[in-house]
């Protein structure tokens, strides 16, 4: 697929060249070496970031781990103690749960709109850029006042969204955040909110990346705008699609600062994800090895995923 | 400087290097792994050698002392920098203040405890007390030097686990019944003493947007803390949820609710929120605490007045939870720097600056003196003065395992205020999800 | 869609379609806004609290943004500074690694990417644990490196997955003709991969900026003192464990978000220009 569609100004040159390439072997070794040199730092980087993190959180998860140990740095082995208590609480699988939905809800609407939305932005308009700009500005609030926001605008009896609905005679004290059975989907809503616009963006650039002579050539052939998304724009935005998704999904299936912000995992444990989870057993009853397994469970649920990514990428290769 | 304080983050400054580069990548570049690692390594020395030149090491300064609290915001962190600057004078070292937001502190402290940089005043909570005592990070405050003069028998107890004295208070705060004494007066309504009282007034003051009365039902701290004045006074108790003394507590709070006088978005309310609902005339009257006068008296058009909580039956006691920062000595294992520490928290505490400070905050000074001398200046506030003297920790009984009943009571409570299970059952579960643990 | 500007449509008609566009880019950035403005709104009405807020300030009250202004005017400071280092030191490290994920066959390649992709999963809290012990070792605390360093790692992994995905489509060809003119492997990167890719490499350092300027955990973590205090912190000066001055908190907020937009509107000319793009233009 992409070696039909490369852009087609720099495809003659590199015609020409493919045969001048012989030398190549004798250098293969210092070739590999300059090689590594690119990624090395990076992966130096996240080793000393992440890696040694990650590996710490594992083994805590097999320890004690507890207020003390910060003071005389023992934390012993207990097996899988930490495991049986977290499997065992009843919160973990309604933890589990919602965090499945809270995190397939706000990936569907901030990917939908986030594309229609770059897609829309495509056109020529006064004030594109402005506004397409502009729309990044809810990044720049800190979750903790956006969370405060967020939680007078829907306040069931002030809110000023109940009342902008009951402008239109609906919505009467719609219990947004205070009633078990909205709570988790009004989370979802914000949070789509704050994920639009990162998806947006980086769609709208893969949207830039595809040669318009594609859209002139499907022009010519009549396709409609409808056969011209589904042929032409979405098979050339699928490297994209698929990295917003991955991205997207990492930092949703992890969220805690939003949900803390709003609910606090309330009402009734109704937004309770393993991210708020992992919170609240490790910072506030300070049982870190309680702690470190559902995070353990949260980098599993992620490890599968990520392995999907890596198939569907070789599948691109070809 | 000595061997203790490198120890534990030099080995792992090793293990950093050390370690793979990350869990599943390891494997499979084993082999070109040294060429790797010579890179990883120059890059990670480049680091090193930048940041020796970009700052100095992270050690204790033998002259600086400090003090580390959740005084973020700007008047607190001002009152506190006032009597901090009056005790190095008084005391010829230099303090410094550290503030970080309330809900981080328990674990940067845990965090420096770990790097041997703990402060040497240490306020907590006092409901986080028992955990660092229990692990071992808190000088007893005798053993310090900090003295116990002039300090009540209950607030010792309030900063006290499992018998020895950790944390000394500067003020102590509890919870009262505000209300608002304009909406009162129009509606002809007495001030509730009992539950019975407290409903139907509330009833009788809901009107258009505004409540009867609000509280915190919040699923965290606040609304626990908020209901133990329900929970207590009914003869309810922390070490046994399910009986049917916390029920009724409940079921109390669900009257309020199924009322009408008290509004569904309680469970989302913290004690901020609910002053704010209070202050914006949404509600008649709240449950809260002294903190909040500071705030309450900005708006000079609003008349309010302090009650103590109600009690289930005419003549009973009613028992509110104590709250407040306390002072500890952060075990640091250096015995001159606690005693100067105690010395600190010694003037921190003083009558004089007891005084101030709980002048400036609104709460009750926990020295007895200084008690005396605020209950005269502010007659108005004695109802939280008399709630303040029978109050009851939170702590007292079940010590270190305070936040695990706590996470399980404002979910059971949380459950029966939407509907999601009835009082008993819902108040079982946490039972049984409190004591699983152990 | 983008056929608009290819149909050899009217003058006039295009003209009142991208005026019609306009209204209705105008009305999702609304939306969108809305709870921004709400917040500014709050942040223009102090007195009313949070509750009891007008849908449109009728008094103008700026006592909470001057206070905001003098409080926060080096917390803003710091905030651009440390961003800004951050967004460098990302760039640096991870546009010659996506670079080589996306074009070098190198065995384990793909083992890398995928630990990339884990390192997403590694809770903040977790990490700003373990940061702060190695960061007092190395006398990193209380350091405008260390935070920008500590910064740089939030958007690391995302720079690296986002420039590969965009590099790989970069076609192979155009590479080796570089070097076989004779470029270094050095040189092809600086002066053929990097152009090429500017685009993705000014995506992936805008949302570097974006999640250095939102970080609070880090400067939390790593400063002891208030020698680095961005603003997410500074916002705490109104925030105590018992009060909230919404009013400030709101006006600070507000103010912070103002370099940054100017920012993004600088960068998002850039964004706009793709390789493609920029040709037919």
């Amino acid at each position: 697929m992409s070696t039909t569609t490369s852009p087609a100004a720099s495809v003659p040159t590199a015609r020409t060249s493919v045969s001048a390439t012989q030398p190549a072997a004798r250098r293969t070794r210092g070739n590999k070496l300059a090689q590594w040199g690119f990624i090395a730092p990076a992966v130096a980087f996240m080793a000393l970031f992440f890696g040694y993190p990650l590996v710490r959180n594992v083994v805590m998860s097999f320890q004690s781990y507890t207020p003390k140990t910060f003071f005389t740095g023992e934390a012993p082995f207990n097996g899988l103690d930490n495991w049986r208590t977290v499997f065992g609480d009843d919160l973990f699988g309604s933890a589990l749960g919602h965090t499945l939905i809270f995190t397939v809800g706000s990936l569907a609407g901030q990917f939908g709109i986030g594309l229609a939305l770059a897609v829309f932005f495509r056109r020529r308009f006064p004030l594109n850029g402005v506004l397409r700009s502009l729309i990044l500005l809810p990044w720049l609030v800190p979750m903790v006042v956006s969370g405060v926001v967020w939680r007078r605008i829907l306040d069931q009896d002030t809110g000023v969204l109940n009342s902008f609905l009951g402008l239109f005679g609906v919505g009467d004290a719609t219990p947004w955040i205070s009633s078990p059975s909205l709570a988790l989907f009004s989370v979802i809503m914000v949070n789509i909110w704050i994920g639009i616009p990162f998806n947006m963006v980086i769609l709208y650039g893969g949207l830039q990346e595809i040669p318009k002579e594609l859209y002139e050539a499907a022009a010519l052939d009549g396709a409609s705008a409808w056969r011209t998304f589904r042929s032409i724009t979405l098979p050339m935005l699928r490297p994209v699609i698929t990295v917003v998704l991955v991205l997207g999904f990492m930092s949703t299936v992890k969220i805690l600062d939003l949900i803390l912000a709003l609910t606090d995992g309330g009402p009734a444990d109704s937004t309770q994800t393993l991210g708020t989870l992992t919170y609240q057993n490790s910072f506030v009853q300070l049982d870190f090895g309680a702690g470190a397994v559902v995070g353990n469970v949260l980098i599993l649920i992620s490890a599968v995923f990520a392995v999907f990514y890596l198939r569907a990428n070789r599948s691109e290769g070809k | 400087m000595s061997p203790r304080y490198r120890h534990p983050s030099a080995r792992k400054g090793t293990t950093i290097v050390t370690a793979p580069p990350s869990g599943a990548a390891g494997r499979s570049r084993r082999r070109s792994i040294s060429r790797t690692t010579a890179v990883s390594l120059s890059v990670v020395g480049a680091l090193v050698a930048g940041s020796v030149l970009a700052g100095c090491s992270q050690q204790r300064d033998p002259d600086v002392y400090t003090v580390l609290n959740s005084s973020t915001d700007e008047s607190f962190h001002r009152w506190d920098a006032k009597t901090l600057a009056t005790c190095s004078e008084q005391l010829g070292i230099q303090i410094e203040q550290q503030s970080v937001p309330a809900a981080q502190l328990k674990t940067k402290a845990l965090r420096m405890a770990s790097s041997k940089s703990l402060p040497d005043v240490l306020q907590l909570d006092a409901s986080e007390v028992p955990q660092f005592a229990e692990a071992g990070g808190l000088t007893p405050l005798r053993e310090a030097g900090v003295s116990d003069e002039n300090v009540s028998r209950s607030t010792i107890d309030f900063g006290s686990y499992k018998g020895e004295w950790y944390g000394a208070a500067r003020s102590v705060n509890t919870l009262a019944l505000f209300y608002n004494k304009d909406i009162l007066d129009q509606a002809g309504i007495e001030v509730p003493t009992t539950w019975d009282e407290m409903r139907e007034a509330a009833k009788a003051l809901t009107e258009g947007k505004r409540y009867g009365i609000a509280l915190s039902a919040g699923g965290a701290e606040d609304g626990v803390f908020q209901f133990t004045p329900f929970m207590w006074s009914n003869g309810g108790d922390e070490t046994d949820l399910g009986s049917k003394n916390v029920a009724e507590a409940l079921d109390y709070w669900k009257s309020l609710l199924s009322d009408g006088s008290l509004s569904k978005s309680t469970v989302n309310w913290t004690q901020a929120d609910v002053n704010d609902q209070f202050m914006a005339g949404n509600a008649a009257m709240m449950i809260n605490g002294p903190w909040q006068l500071e705030t309450l008296n900005t708006d000079k058009d609003l008349h309010y007045g302090i009650a103590t909580i109600p009690v289930p039956k005419a003549g009973e006691d009613s028992v509110a939870p104590m709250g407040g920062a306390v002072l500890t000595v952060a075990n640091t294992g250096e015995s001159e720097r606690e005693k100067t520490a105690a010395k600190i928290i010694n003037c921190m505490t003083s009558e004089k600056e007891e005084l101030t400070y709980a002048i400036n905050s609104g709460m009750v000074p926990a020295n007895e003196n200084a008690a005396k001398a605020w209950r005269a200046k502010f007659p108005e506030l004695s109802a939280i003065a008399d709630q303040v003297e029978t109050a009851r920790s939170r702590t007292a009984k079940v010590g270190d395992r305070w936040p695990t009943i706590s996470l399980a009571l404002q979910s059971a409570f949380q459950q029966a205020l939407t509907g999601k299970a009835g009082s008993e059952a819902a108040l079982d579960a946490a039972q049984r999800r409190a004591t699983s643990g152990e | 869609m983008a056929t608009s500007s290819m149909l050899p449509a009217g003058k006039s008609r295009k003209q009142r379609r991208s005026w019609g566009s306009l209204a209705a880019g105008i009305v999702i950035l609304l939306i969108m806004m809305f709870p921004l403005y709400w917040m500014l709104n709050t942040a223009l009405q102090p007195k009313a609290g949070l509750v009891e807020v007008g849908w449109v300030p009728t008094h103008f009250d700026f006592s909470g943004f001057t206070k905001a202004f003098s409080d926060q005017g080096t917390n803003l400071l710091t905030s651009l500074l440390v961003a800004a280092g951050a967004v460098v030191i990302c760039l640096v490290i991870a546009a010659p690694c996506a670079y080589g994920l996306a074009q070098f066959r190198l065995p384990g390649a793909k083992s890398i990417v995928f630990g990339t992709l884990i390192t997403q999963m590694v809770p903040g809290i977790v990490v700003a644990n373990a940061l702060y012990s190695a960061y007092v070792s190395m006398g990193l605390v209380n350091s405008y490196f260390g935070l920008m360093l500590a910064d740089a790692s939030l958007g690391i992994p995302f720079a690296i997955i986002l420039m590969r995905a965009f590099m790989v489509s970069i076609p192979r060809e155009v590479i080796e003709a570089a070097e076989v003119d004779g470029a270094g492997r050095i040189r092809t990167f600086v002066q053929v991969v990097l152009p090429m890719s500017r685009n993705s490499l000014i995506t992936a350092g805008l949302f570097a900026f974006l999640f250095a300027w939102s970080d609070f955990m880090f400067a939390l973590t790593l400063n002891t003192t208030d020698a680095v205090k961005p603003v997410t912190l500074g916002i705490y000066q109104y925030i105590g464990a018992h009060v909230g001055d919404w009013g400030s908190v709101m006006a600070a907020s507000v103010l912070s978000a103002i370099p940054a937009a100017i920012l993004l509107v600088l960068a998002q000319k850039y964004i706009a220009a793709g390789i493609t793009g920029g040709s037919v233009k």
